[in-house]
């Protein structure tokens, strides 16, 4: 029988990190990941992590403003102040484990500027610093001694009367269905970008973990606060680094004007993601773009510089798109990035559901509200990622294993998964469901958005859920049954999309990454609180939750 | 563009399971990669085929595979400058066994990962904050520190190849990045106990500079170059007692003393002078060097001018200070 | 055309014949060699080991001399070729590279940055063209097949070597093969490692490459390998005994030099090739292309 006092599914750097604070805790432990843990998406961050360390006079109440500002004072003040009380620590800690953070002239950790940040407080290691971290962090998991599922895909979670039993796991490389024990599941399984078409984020994104919390009860929050990344190139999505405008690159229109002047006239390409996407969005739809997209300049930075801090985007450039940024100015456009929204906990990861945590982008605590500042996330991942370890490990101590029928489950997950292998081969292709399912949402969900466009959505995904009934999965073998993965994945990635779609379109005003043409303005009066979702017996309900306020006050945000 | 790909399959569960090729041909963007025309093989041709992928952007690593023969990594790929006589040939990485398709098994990989420890190993006490580094010693191992563990280095090792044993390109260059890591071993920076193990047979020395590892690295981390660093630190730390030291050593002095190498000296001086066994290995080949003309002169002249290469090797081997 | 010739160590030590086979090839294709007697070894990538700064200055002294003789160097070692490449790569880096001529200063040297070392086999495929090759043929080679082994040093890195602005040098040593009228046996090993570099650390693993790569050749049908690089050769022949040994099956593949092949194509004797001093007899081959002993 497996079984662990504390599962963490999800091995990037929230669920390595809440592995490692498990173990430390004294709880049996193991980590279960659907790729080896060094292939996770947050390998994929590149700027860095903002801590506020006060031996060189930075104050964390000023990172926790900046923050607050930056969630356009949706985020919870409270989480906020725990997350940025702990960034110092979190910082050496990383430091400690040996990651090689750039340093300054005095061998100290050195900063660079980065969007919403009114003072340097990113630490980084040239522009590939959630590898960096990610693979530091892997390390230190072996150490650990974590018992790790790697390659093994969580196809279900068991809750027996509202609490948490364990997972239905399938072991992808031989087929194997098993069931997982646990006493505490926490949920690390980070975004849901594949969910819009194009996309930052990696093949993996797929919104398992928001999805198996969802279909089990668990509430989930400010599903609509999506981000666009100013910064990514057109085709592929993939990601260029905020890093280059913290290194003080411009943003360009056809003509060479820094169109930033216009919308944020203080921190110009250092404004807040939200606000930079938008003036971009707004830009190029006034046709001063060139095929829908803007300039990143970085040739006045010079060759050294960018070879020392920025040559990983350099190279995806070179790679993808042809052009290499010493030379000549990079095409990019705004692109789905980050999910802001997830499953709905508190500061140490709890959720709704008995036993159940979530930490890291999955979650959503929230500290992001609606707008995440760039190199928060990482710090977002460690923090949270530690203390739904810690209090998971804790709380696990006198808690039992809830009984299920374990032989029970395991057959009819068998059945269920070969239920999907025996569909006929006649319905529509995965890849162009997702396809649908991706262009819809990037069409109605993405930086402007209006009723009648999101309505659409709504009604689109009604009919592309039907199509997902009879996808059929070419491969009926069990070796490395990757079709089969992607058909489970796809399911989930639906399970997102909707509950996305309703809380955009319930929530009539514009704050942080929802803007609306039809409600163009950020409405305090009715709509300074949080939209929860949570799964009804009749679909989706949506409910409202406060916002902790602190020490900020809600006012206009201009940059 | 209308691609076509050469892929090299197999499929474990078919009743008699043989690798086989099959071809594809799909349309991409022009400036599309390998990996873009492998994922519409699987998306729109063949749901079967299996491959690991995930970021598209060279760095989680998942894609590293063979192109027309040699280890890359697909998403890094332009498709259009791979075509060869008017295909792409695909197969699945090296040195490891194929599980399906392009899938490939990396528990040795990850074995000799593990044999080398990889994790810092400081001495001492933990200061409160940071270590103290410069941004120097910081930037050098960001070289190697962008490993993604993607394996292509380990597909085309030649030594692999042949030996199994050896911990391999990336477990080495690893390792480096701890022995070049100064909050790593003692306070100097020294990792003794490392490159102690590092010496042994299978370690560090039996690297034979082929340069593959070089080439197939997609993120220039360059790991032959960094075990070379790796065996001067090794001899600094006087670990000099291995055939592979001693070697270099040789090399070294006879190239400073007259210019040129002295062969002939080179191969006793390796293996020991007073290793009469291994001395007395030598004995058949060196007669029938001896009867075939190929005995290099047993009285090596010094170039002309040999003392300014003296005179150099002096200057520029100025004992370093460690710090 | 006049170049300044690097022989190399192994060519005036282990590999005797390698020399006098080159000069006289090049005697008949015009290619004059100017020696440069006090230019040091390259280091062959061992010396680098220890210290590469030492081994880029010892190259580019050689490379400065060549420059003061204002002739472009050749050199008939695959090794030699890839370590001088490396070092030329590097030091393309102004800072390094006066770094690097500090220390020959004294000597009253100074590397301006020009040199493009290049094997024989880049000079007769780039510089020389192959057809004057063709031009001095009198015993083809027809119904020879003949592998090639280029020997790591001249294929990698391709960065260093610059094989993007010169994609002749990816394919140039089948070109030779086929010019001189024989046939390219294909295999995968003809661009791995022959094992040289280990021969004295692990001897097994070496006489494995060995074994290896020539076995290929044979099974294929090959009649001769042919390498442009004097340290692989010694692997490859003078070690195959060895190999075969430890492989439990005979070889028996003769080896040539590049230079021993063409000048078997000119007319030129075994003798004047300096065949009777390789270890694996080269007797079976000379039967078959009528070139006696």
């Amino acid at each position: 029988m497996l079984e662990h006092d504390v599962l963490v599914i999800g091995a990037g750097l929230a669920g390595m990190r809440a592995a490692i604070a498990a173990r430390a805790g004294g709880a049996t432990t193991a980590i279960i990941s659907k790729v080896h843990p060094v292939r996770s998406h947050s390998n994929a961050a590149q700027g860095g992590i903002n801590a506020a360390l006060t031996d060189r006079g930075d104050e964390w109440e000023d990172h926790a403003y900046d923050t607050v500002k930056g969630s356009d004072f949706l985020g919870d003040q409270d989480a906020i102040e725990v997350m940025c009380k702990a960034a110092g620590q979190a910082l050496i800690d990383m430091e400690h484990f040996g990651v090689t953070f750039n340093r300054d002239d005095e061998g100290r950790l050195g900063t660079r500027a980065f969007g919403g940040q009114r003072r340097a407080r990113t630490f980084f290691v040239g522009d590939f610093t959630g590898q960096a971290l990610l693979h530091v962090m892997f390390e230190q998991l072996i150490k650990s001694g974590v018992r790790r599922y790697e390659e093994w895909f969580v196809s279900s979670l068991i809750i027996e009367e509202g609490k948490v039993c364990g997972v239905m796991a399938l072991e992808i490389r031989t087929g194997q269905v098993y069931a997982i024990r646990a006493k505490k599941v926490i949920f690390c399984t980070g975004g849901f970008g594949r969910v819009f078409e194009p996309s930052t984020n990696a093949l993996i994104c797929t919104g398992d973990g928001t999805a198996l919390a969802y279909n089990a009860g668990a509430e989930l929050m400010d599903m609509e606060m999506v981000q666009y990344h100013p910064t990514t190139l057109a085709g592929s999505g993939v990601l260029i680094s905020e890093a280059a405008r913290g290194e003080g690159a411009y943003l360009l229109d056809k003509d060479g004007n820094r169109f930033m002047e216009k919308y944020a006239p203080n921190m110009m390409e250092l404004a807040s993601r939200d606000v930079v996407s938008r003036a971009e969005q707004t830009e190029i739809n006034a046709g001063n773009g060139v095929d829908g997209c803007v300039f990143l300049d970085c040739r006045h930075l010079g060759e050294a510089l960018i070879m020392e801090k920025l040559s990983q985007i350099r190279e995806i450039g070179i790679d993808l798109v042809g052009h290499d940024m010493i030379k000549e100015p990079i095409p990019i456009r705004p692109g789905m990035h980050y999910a802001m929204g997830g499953i709905r906990t508190n500061v140490d990861g709890e959720t709704n559901l008995e036993g159940v945590y979530a930490a890291g982008e999955c979650a959503c605590v929230s500290v992001h509200g609606g707008n995440r500042l760039g190199a928060n996330s990482l710090l977002d991942t460690i923090v949270f990622g530690e203390r739904s370890g810690n209090h998971a490990a804790e709380t696990s101590r006198d808690a039992e294993f809830v009984e299920f029928n374990v032989e029970e489950s395991v057959r009819n997950e068998e059945k269920r998964l070969q239920g999907f292998l025996d569909r006929p081969q006649n319905g529509d292709r995965i890849a162009s469901v997702r396809l649908a399912m991706g262009e819809s949402m990037n069409r109605n969900l993405a930086v402007y958005r209006n009723e009648e466009g999101m309505k659409a959505t709504l009604a689109e995904l009604k009919e592309i859920e039907k199509r997902y009934e009879t996808v059929p999965v070419d491969n009926k073998g069990k070796l490395f049954n990757t079709d089969l993965v992607f058909a489970l994945e796809l399911g989930f990635m639906l399970d997102c999309a909707t509950p996305i779609a309703m809380s955009a379109l319930d929530r009539k005003d514009s704050r942080g990454a929802q803007a609306r043409t039809d409600y163009p303005d950020r409405d305090d009066e009715n709509w300074m609180k949080h939209l929860v979702i949570k799964k009804g017996a009749a679909g989706p309900e949506l409910s409202y939750a406060p916002v902790s306020i602190t020490q900020w006050t809600p006012e206009e945000r201009k940059y | 563009m209308d691609v076509t790909l050469n892929i090299r399959r197999f499929d474990p569960e078919a009743a008699n399971p043989e690798p086989y090729w099959e071809e594809f041909t799909v349309s991409i963007e022009d400036n599309g990669t390998v990996l873009d025309a492998l994922i519409k093989v699987r998306e729109d041709n063949d749901g079967s085929f299996s491959l690991r992928c995930s970021c598209r952007s060279s760095i989680c690593g998942s894609c590293a595979m063979r192109i027309n023969g040699h280890a890359g990594l697909a998403c890094k790929t332009q498709a259009a400058t791979a075509i060869i006589d008017g295909k792409i040939t695909v197969e699945p990485a090296g040195n490891m066994p194929v599980m399906k398709d392009l899938v490939v098994n990396f528990d040795t990989f990850w074995d000799k990962i593990m044999e080398v420890e990889p994790y810092l190993k400081p001495e001492g006490t933990e200061p409160e904050a940071e270590y103290i580094a410069s941004n120097e010693s910081m930037l050098h191992l960001s070289d190697v520190t962008s490993c993604i563990m993607c394996g292509a280095c380990f597909s085309d090792c030649t030594v692999l190849e042949v030996d199994p044993s050896f911990l391999g390109p990336a477990a080495l260059a690893k390792a480096y990045r701890f022995t070049a890591d100064p909050r790593d071993g003692n306070e100097k920076g020294v990792s003794k106990d490392r490159l102690e193990e590092l010496t042994k047979p299978s370690g560090m020395w039996d690297c034979t500079r082929c340069m593959e590892c070089v080439q197939a690295c997609p993120k220039g981390v360059a790991p032959m170059d960094r075990i070379m660093a790796m065996r001067d630190q090794a001899m600094e730390a006087g670990f000099t007692n291995t055939n592979g030291a001693r070697h270099t050593e040789a090399f070294s002095e006879s190239v400073g003393h007259s210019g040129w190498l002295d062969e002939l000296r080179l191969v006793p001086k390796s293996v020991g002078m007073t290793n009469v066994s291994a001395l007395i290995g030598y004995a058949p080949i060196a007669i029938q060097a001896l009867t075939h003309g190929k005995m290099p002169p047993i009285i090596h002249k010094k170039l002309p001018d040999a003392k300014n290469v003296k005179k150099i090797f002096d200057k520029v081997e100025k004992p370093l200070e460690r710090d | 055309m006049k170049y300044a010739f690097f022989p190399g160590c192994v060519s005036r030590g282990g590999c005797p014949e390698l020399y006098p086979a080159t000069k006289l090839i090049c005697e008949k294709l015009g290619i004059e060699l100017q020696e440069m007697p006090a230019a040091s070894c390259t280091g062959a990538g061992v010396l680098q080991e220890k210290n590469e700064l030492l081994g880029d200055t010892l190259n580019a002294r050689t490379f400065a001399m060549a420059e003061a003789l204002d002739l472009p160097i050749l050199t008939i070692c695959s090794t030699c070729q890839g370590v001088m490449s490396q070092a030329n790569h590097r030091l393309k880096n102004p800072e390094y590279l006066a770094k690097v001529n500090e220390y020959l200063a004294e000597e009253g040297l100074e590397y301006k940055g020009n040199a493009r070392p290049k094997h024989l086999l880049w000079v007769l495929v780039e510089d020389i063209g192959v057809d004057k090759i063709v031009e001095l043929i009198t015993r083809p080679l027809a119904g020879m097949r003949m592998a090639p082994f280029y020997g790591c040093y001249i294929v990698r890195p391709t960065d260093a070597l610059e094989f993007e602005d010169n994609p002749g040098r990816e394919t140039a040593l089948e070109k030779i093969i086929e010019t001189i009228g024989a046939t390219v046996v294909d295999f995968a090993g003809k661009t791995r490692c022959c094992g040289f570099p280990i021969l004295t650390i692990n001897e097994k693993n070496s006489m494995a490459m060995v074994g290896n790569h020539t076995s290929e050749a044979k099974d294929l049908g090959a009649d001769a390998m042919i390498t442009p690089c004097p340290l692989c050769h010694l692997n490859l022949d003078s070690f195959q005994p060895k190999a075969a040994a430890q492989a439990g099956r005979p070889i028996e593949l003769p080896i040539l030099h590049m230079p021993q092949a063409i000048g078997l194509a000119m007319g030129l004797s075994p003798k004047e090739m300096g065949l009777q001093r390789h270890i694996v007899s080269t007797k079976p081959l000379l039967t078959k292309i009528g070139a006696g002993v």
